[in-house]
């Protein structure tokens, strides 16, 4: 799981293009959108584009995506468990 | 205050309700919807969505008409709309000046870019064709030039409020005096591109949409196009036209929040409605029935139900959504919906709410669910865009009180401050920058690489450099936004002085920011990944990119501006469109300051045609206007690049940079220069001005004999009657050639009559004028006959 989580958060920084962040900078336990990375709702889509084409994971409903996106360490036993 | 009433004398309608008014009123009345499967295009991912397809032959109604498949709808409802005036064959006594189009769109011919798109990338196969229907500013061309309409003709984008604000602005144009009949609405196809765009967002319910439902997830995406005749009622009666409804009122705001959710507390939707009542001097009481947006997203409708709650407080009327009849068909919604509460004043009934079934406890608010007669004397009509473009029509029964006021003398003696110029260009990106560039005789053109065609074909073009987006956007926020936007936004800031919003509130500034083909290449990056992947992992944020109002709603979310939002999108006139439309909003007071300009952006698709079409070549020359280089099917070399300039009425300008006036759009059938010179020194007198003053006509002189010619002897017809020299002037050989180059005109003009610029390395000939240039008229003349013209003085 810490490894699903180290590499998901190489993709959030390269997917959205976050300047100057670092792994380290990024809580696990902590929500994923609306707190210190200034993601917003357009990130989290792109982060369902990403979770699609990265590992086969197809989300159409929102609330599937925001229950997912609780945390880091939520989406990666989302992923974990759903990937194909 | 000068008033003439704007009536309705005729409507028009296609959609997957029906072919025709009544065929569509017919399946109001029964609450039947018409969403049905989508066998248009094939698209794997949303194959089993409910769509509102519309099942006609399109391009048999349609008759012998080319262009895309939302020009054919576009031109269906307004042949509908002007038979129903009685002007089918022809406008009779009306003249043709003063007879206009307006019109909204966000889809234009993406239907036809995608199947070039998809023969290039899946087939390799060169069929560039089907680009000659990309744009946007197709339908309004059409039927401009269908109609022989020598009026304001335009296209504007709010995206899915573009056909109320195209209603709103033709309302100004007849209300100014500018025109006494309108063609407005609008017109949009399905597309692969907004199906997986809105999919992309999570906002597709594949079962069709239930407004205002406790259970709603989304919207169904239709397709459609909805037409009116509007004219000022004094001319509708003098013709003995039957008038429908009245437009009563009309209001517009932009959240200023986000590029796609709406303002939770509905404040910009509310704004909206507010204006729309103030301007029809009507209480909320005197609105019997609401025609919601309601487009049955969470968000949208939860947002719309508090900001009715807000306007209407206990006492809201009637309210019902009728999306699931036909789909969301984005600009055309607002139209469709204009004609249906015409229909509705007419009938004395309401439409009802298909999808409806289970009441949101959290909304408060229960929408009319069937079809019902109940007496309706006003209706309001609501249109949300993305980017919080919003705008708010008032329709009333014509034996209702008339809103005549005062009838007087119309446009005159307007006069605004330039208060700021930014621009981003091949010639630099200050003013300073620029006079430089004219001094050493024209922008340097550099290679571009177009992959599509060739690995190794490298075009020439008036490339922008870099704009050092980095010192105006903050990373957080520039990560998100095009080039296009970023290249947009550096130049509204550049224009606009922080100090003055400190002295204006932000609902007193309005942005008009046209651009002739949007963020291409983060279009083009969607649909190739649309098309490569199968559908796969549409990315959202290159769909909000491609929507072309996003370049003027970004610059109201970044600077905190909630008056009028539009992006006018008419090809070369769209910077004039849009300086027109922020003239429009200080003359009536509603706007203390307007942000106006236009931009455009460089694409390997469309220079790939162009070489393939014999436009562009190895050793094309560089642009010499009046040179006469260009032989045969030779066009000037392409660039890019934006302007903005802020302008304020007269109390703002303690130390303006020059004074704009006498602004103005039309159409001609061709290109005549004594025509334009009556024209242009016609709009000059009613602003005060004496074609005696004028100094310099700079025009869009791009090295090809036509249009150099006409633009050279439309000075030379003006000189005539001032009595003294006028020069031709031109700016295309310091921006290249593209549909924002005018606005690059425009600030060439402000450095013109600052002394910045000297006259003799913009003109033919280089001629050095006698005295100082101080008046400057910026005169553009689009190869499809729409024009715009504005006066630039010291």
């Amino acid at each position: 799981m810490e490894s699903l989580i180290e590499e998901l958060k190489t993709k959030i920084i390269a997917g959205f293009n976050l300047e100057g962040v670092t792994p380290a900078d990024i809580n696990p336990d902590e929500p994923i959108f609306g707190t210190g990375l200034e993601l917003d709702s357009i990130d989290a889509l792109e982060l369902v584009a990403i979770l699609e084409s990265d590992y086969g994971i197809v989300i159409t409903e929102r609330a599937v995506a925001d229950k997912a996106f609780a945390s880091l360490r939520a989406l990666a036993e989302f992923v974990a468990a759903n990937r194909t | 205050m000068f008033r003439r009433a704007p009536v309705i004398t005729g409507t028009g309608i296609i959609c997957a309700a029906g072919c025709g008014v009544a065929a569509v009123w017919e399946s109001v009345r029964a609450n039947r919807s018409g969403l049905g499967p989508l066998t248009l295009f094939s698209s794997p991912r949303y194959a089993n969505h409910l769509v509102g397809q519309v099942r006609e032959n399109v391009d048999k109604f349609a008759g012998n008409v080319r262009g895309s498949r939302s020009d054919k709808l576009s031109w269906i409802a307004a042949s509908e709309a002007l038979a129903a005036a009685g002007l089918d064959a022809g406008f009779g006594k009306i003249n043709p000046a003063r007879v206009g189009v307006m019109l909204g769109a966000t889809v234009g011919g993406m239907l036809c870019t995608e199947i070039f798109l998809t023969a290039l990338l899946r087939e390799n196969k060169h069929r560039f064709d089907p680009l000659r229907f990309h744009e946007c500013a197709g339908a309004a061309d059409l039927c401009a030039k269908k109609i022989g309409a020598l009026g304001p003709v335009a296209t504007l984008s709010t995206a899915c409020s573009a056909g109320a604000m195209a209603i709103l602005a033709a309302a100004e144009l007849i209300e100014q005096g500018e025109a006494d009949l309108m063609l407005a609405g609008a017109g949009d196809s399905l597309s692969r591109l907004t199906l997986n765009g809105f999919g992309s967002l999570l906002l597709l319910d594949p079962n069709g949409c239930r407004p205002f439902d406790a259970r709603r997830t989304g919207i169904s995406l239709g397709e459609g196009a909805a037409m009116l005749v509007i004219e000022a009622e004094e001319t509708a009666i003098a013709r003995g036209a039957k008038i429908l409804a009245r437009l009563a009122g009309w209001g517009a705001s932009c959240d200023a929040f986000h590029a796609t959710a709406p303002q939770a507390e509905g404040r910009g939707a509310l704004a909206a409605m507010q204006r729309a009542l103030e301007r029809g001097q009507l209480q909320p009481g005197e609105i019997d029935f609401v025609s919601a947006h309601g487009t049955a997203t969470p968000d949208n409708d939860a947002m719309e139900s508090r900001a009715l709650k807000k306007l209407f407080g206990g006492a809201v009327p009637p309210v019902a959504s009728v999306k699931r009849f036909f789909g969301h068909t984005l600009a055309a919604s607002g139209a469709i919906k204009a004609v249906l509460a015409v229909q509705s004043l007419r009938e004395q009934a309401v439409p009802g709410t298909p999808g409806f079934e289970v009441a949101d406890e959290k909304l408060s608010l229960e929408p009319v669910k069937e079809f019902c007669a109940q007496p309706v004397s006003r209706i309001l009509s609501n249109s949300f865009g993305f980017g919080g473009n919003n705008v708010a029509l008032v329709f009333e029964r014509t034996d209702s009180k008339s809103s005549i006021l005062n009838p007087q003398s119309a446009i005159k003696n307007q006069s605004f401050a330039v208060l700021g110029v930014g621009v981003v260009s091949a010639a630099g990106n200050s003013l300073a920058e620029i006079a430089a560039t004219f001094r050493s005789g024209g922008a340097v053109t550099s290679s571009f690489a177009v992959p599509a065609i060739s690995p190794t074909a490298l075009a020439k073009v008036y490339a922008a450099g870099e704009f050092a987006a980095e010192q105006f956007i903050e990373p957080a926020k520039r990560r998100k936004l095009s080039r296009l936007q970023q290249l947009a936004l550096v130049a509204a800031r550049k224009s606009f002085s922080p100090k003055l919003a400190k002295t204006v509130a932000p609902e007193k500034i309005c942005v008009a920011v046209g651009t002739g083909l949007g963020s291409l290449n983060d279009t083009a990056a969607f649909v190739e990944n649309m098309i490569l992947k199968d559908e796969r992992a549409p990315r959202p944020s290159l769909f909000t990119s491609s929507v072309h109002n996003s370049l003027a709603s970004q610059i109201a979310i970044e600077l905190n501006f909630s008056g009028l939002n539009s992006t006018p999108i008419q090809r070369d006139i769209s910077f004039e469109t849009a300086l027109w439309q922020g003239a429009t909003e200080l003359t009536s007071g509603r706007a203390e300051l307007a942000v106006v300009g236009a931009a455009d952006e460089l694409n390997q698709y469309p220079l790939a045609a162009g070489i393939r079409w014999g436009w562009w070549h190895e050793s094309s020359p560089e642009i010499r206007p009046f040179a006469g280089a260009l032989k045969n099917r030779e066009r000037p070399l392409p660039g890019e690049g934006g302007a903005v300039v802020t302008l304020g009425r007269a109390q703002y300008a303690a130390s303006p940079l020059a004074f704009v006036s006498a602004i103005r759009i039309g159409r001609s059938e061709n290109q005549n220069a004594e025509t334009e010179a009556r024209w242009i020194l016609e709009t000059l007198a009613r602003d005060g001005i004496a074609v005696s003053e004028l100094d310099l006509l700079l025009t869009g002189a791009n090295g090809l004999a036509q249009p150099d010619d006409f633009y050279r002897a439309i000075p030379e017809s003006l000189s005539k009657l001032a009595g003294k020299k006028i020069a031709c002037g031109a700016y295309k050989h310091a921006c290249g050639a593209h549909h924002s180059a005018s606005a690059f005109g425009f600030v060439t003009a402000v450095g013109l009559v600052r002394g910045e610029i000297a006259p003799e390395f913009c003109t033919a000939d280089k001629i050095t004028l006698p005295g100082a240039c101080r008046t400057v008229v910026l005169f553009t003349f689009s190869p499809t006959g729409t024009k715009g013209m504005c006066c630039i003085r010291a």
